[in-house]
């Protein structure tokens, strides 16, 4: 929901609660002044009525030109008592001049002559019809309410893009921000002082992680690089070790087995170093690759390698896939998704490789069911712990393909681990 | 033959020197760029194992120097570096061979050796092992004198062990070593295994008096008669 739309959603919310409690105040300030002007005037009548009454003189029977009537007649004592002296009500009364029944305010007077017989009179004048009244005022409200929403609106979108454009500008930008990539740097000049400093506070951020992901970046290359040395050391111990002839057979296994231990970290190491070489674009030299002659080139390596797995592989290539960049790297991305291929295969399995001019597609088949696609791509994540694994694999694979403006992705379809490398 | 390793770490300079004493050379070294240059201009050597790395300067200063003074030694560089640029720089600067850390001694002795037939003969020079001659530059293969044909990766499998006259190879290293890096995780070696029975026959059926023994277990280890 974009923030415009937010501030209108609430403010219409807001206005109709607004708009309801105002109108019904309205009407009730409105019915209370009608209610007591007609009263007063009843007032007048009725006592006038009663006093001309109780003097005797005539009254008279019809209303003297306008629309109020009375109405006279004598009750019990009890009826007296058990009835309030004055009392309004609002009645239909029927008026006989326009042979109709109207609304009206109706007073209702008990008063004792002097003889002490109870009169009640009746006074009645016609009234402002309420249901109108509430009608008409209902209709204006939402009339009101809807021409305020337009104009609301109108002002509001115009406030937006009058004074929000550096949020939007700011907002692009961060978009487009990629930590490590070249990005263009932020420029959104505005008076406004909160943008100014939402501004500032991007620009600081995207500094120090900038810095923190070049230390971090700086760290593992020199880290593994410090590495080199001591694993040399130790390899080469052993290394003397191994040619001593008086060693035993179990020594020379114990030995060697912490040799290829070391040999996994050392090419663990290698990785990582090169995973930092690849992001930080220190291989130059591109050239003319052909996936499909690469392709060619190790397959024959790899089934010779696994053939006690039995593993069925069909190459179509119904185009060739050429790009620029370095060769090396070309072939540690194929044989990474290639060894892939055959280390999480099953028995007898099948291997699929789809090349055209745009795709490079690998599919095996694999009794391990789908992989997590946002994590197998991470470093360090692994499957299903092999030994020799590096857990790199395809962080490199990642990382080559994004050097060179490549995508890589992984499905699971029907069985089978499907890896995509698109131009 | 004499050998300068200009090596800053002393564990590893240490290792390298004994490691080469045992193959009978003659071992000098140098922990930093200043000694190592001093040694350079005093004494003759046939090869200097060169770490680029070095407290005082980098090590391909040395190669201008050598130039310089027209010294005909060979030159390994070792370095933990592994940058191509390194690498390209190096052997522009008339290094022999590059060699990144961490490197087995096997590997290194082999370097050693196959730089040093180059300058020996002057390139057209066998690596014999017994009755077993193998001519790099041209990649063939003589028994007793006589031409034996062998397939590539047998080739590639007898060469690896010519440098490497016994020492213990593991089918791991082999494999790597011959087929390439990217088969680092295989789990089965029976391809290894089928290449070394035929290279063996054939071998036998030369005539050849060294020959490639399996190590049960372990890998295989080239003997001398």
């Amino acid at each position: 929901m974009k923030l415009l739309h937010v501030a209108v959603w609430r403010l219409s919310l807001v206005m109709a609660v607004v708009l309801s409690v105002w109108a019904f105040s309205f009407y009730a300030a409105m019915m209370e002044e009608v209610d007591d002007e007609t009263d007063d005037a009843l007032e007048d009548f009725a006592e006038l009525v009663i006093i001309r009454s109780l003097r005797g003189e005539h009254v008279p029977t019809a209303p003297t030109g306008s629309n109020n009537q009375y109405f006279q007649r004598e009750v019990s004592p009890e009826y007296a008592a058990a009835h309030n002296a004055i009392d309004y009500e609002d009645r239909e009364v029927f008026i006989k001049e326009k042979g109709e029944t109207e609304p009206a305010r109706v007073l209702t007077y008990i008063y004792r002559t002097d003889d002490g017989r109870y009169m009640e009179l009746e006074v009645s004048a016609p009234h402002i019809d309420k249901e109108d009244l509430r009608r008409a005022i209902f209709y204006w409200s939402v009339f009101l309410y809807a021409a305020l929403l337009v104009v609301l609106v109108v002002l509001n979108v115009w406030i937006f893009r009058r004074n929000i454009r550096p949020l939007y500008v700011l907002l692009d930008w961060l978009k487009r921000y990629r930590l490590g990539a070249r990005n263009e740097p932020l420029v959104n000049p505005t008076k406004i002082s909160e943008f100014r400093q939402l501004n500032e506070a991007a620009r600081r951020y995207s500094e120090r992680s900038e810095e923190v992901y070049e230390q971090q970046k700086q760290f593992i290359g020199n880290a593994s690089h410090e590495m080199q040395t001591p694993l040399a050391v130790c390899l080469n111990r052993l290394d003397l070790l191994v040619d001593d002839e008086t060693l035993s057979e179990r020594q020379l296994g114990e030995i060697l087995k912490v040799r290829r231990t070391l040999d996994n970290l050392t090419r663990l190491n290698r990785s990582l170093l090169l995973l930092c070489k690849i992001d930080n674009g220190q291989f130059p030299e591109s050239s003319r690759v052909s996936f499909n002659a690469l392709l060619n080139h190790y397959l024959p390596d790899y089934q010779t390698a696994y053939a006690h797995l039995h593993i069925g592989v069909r190459l179509h290539e119904s185009g060739v896939f050429e790009t620029d960049m370095n060769e090396s790297l070309a072939a540690m991305l194929l044989t990474n998704l290639l060894k892939n291929a055959y280390v999480h295969n099953v028995r007898g399995g099948e291997i699929e490789i789809n090349v055209t001019s745009t795709a490079v597609r690998i599919s095996n088949m694999s009794d391990e069911g789908a992989l997590d696609p946002s994590l197998i791509f991470m470093r360090f994540h692994h499957s299903r712990r092999r030994e020799g694994s590096t857990g790199l694999g395809l962080s490199l694979v990642r990382a080559i393909c994004r050097q060179y403006g490549l995508t890589v992705s992984y499905a699971y379809e029907g069985g089978r681990h499907v890896f995509e490398v698109r131009r | 033959m004499k050998i300068l390793i200009v090596e800053d770490d002393r564990d590893l300079r240490e290792i390298i020197a004994q490691s080469l004493e045992k193959e009978r050379y003659v071992v000098e070294v140098a922990p930093d760029y200043r000694t190592a240059a001093r040694k350079l201009a005093g004494y003759e050597y046939d090869c200097i194992l060169l770490d680029i790395m070095l407290p005082d300067g980098n090590g391909l200063k040395l190669l201008e120097e050598k130039r310089k003074r027209e010294k005909k030694c060979n030159v390994i560089i070792l370095s933990a570096k592994d940058s191509i640029e390194d690498k390209v720089c190096g052997l522009d600067l008339g290094a022999d061979d590059y060699l990144p850390k961490p490197f087995h001694l096997a590997e290194l002795h082999a370097r050693l050796k196959s730089v040093m037939r180059r300058k020996l003969r002057d390139g057209e020079a066998a690596v014999t092992c017994g009755n077993i001659a193998v001519y790099p530059d041209t990649f063939r293969v003589e028994v007793g004198g006589r031409p034996v044909e062998l397939g590539r990766k047998e080739y590639d499998i007898l060469l690896f062990f010519m440098y490497r006259v016994g020492r213990l190879v593991e089918k791991q290293v082999l494999a790597e070593a011959v087929w390439g890096d990217h088969i680092d995780q295989a789990d089965n070696f029976d391809f290894v295994y089928a290449q070394m029975k035929n290279l063996r026959k054939r071998l036998k059926e030369a005539g050849a008096t060294a020959e490639i023994k399996t190590v049960y277990g372990f890998g295989y280890k080239m003997t001398e008669p």
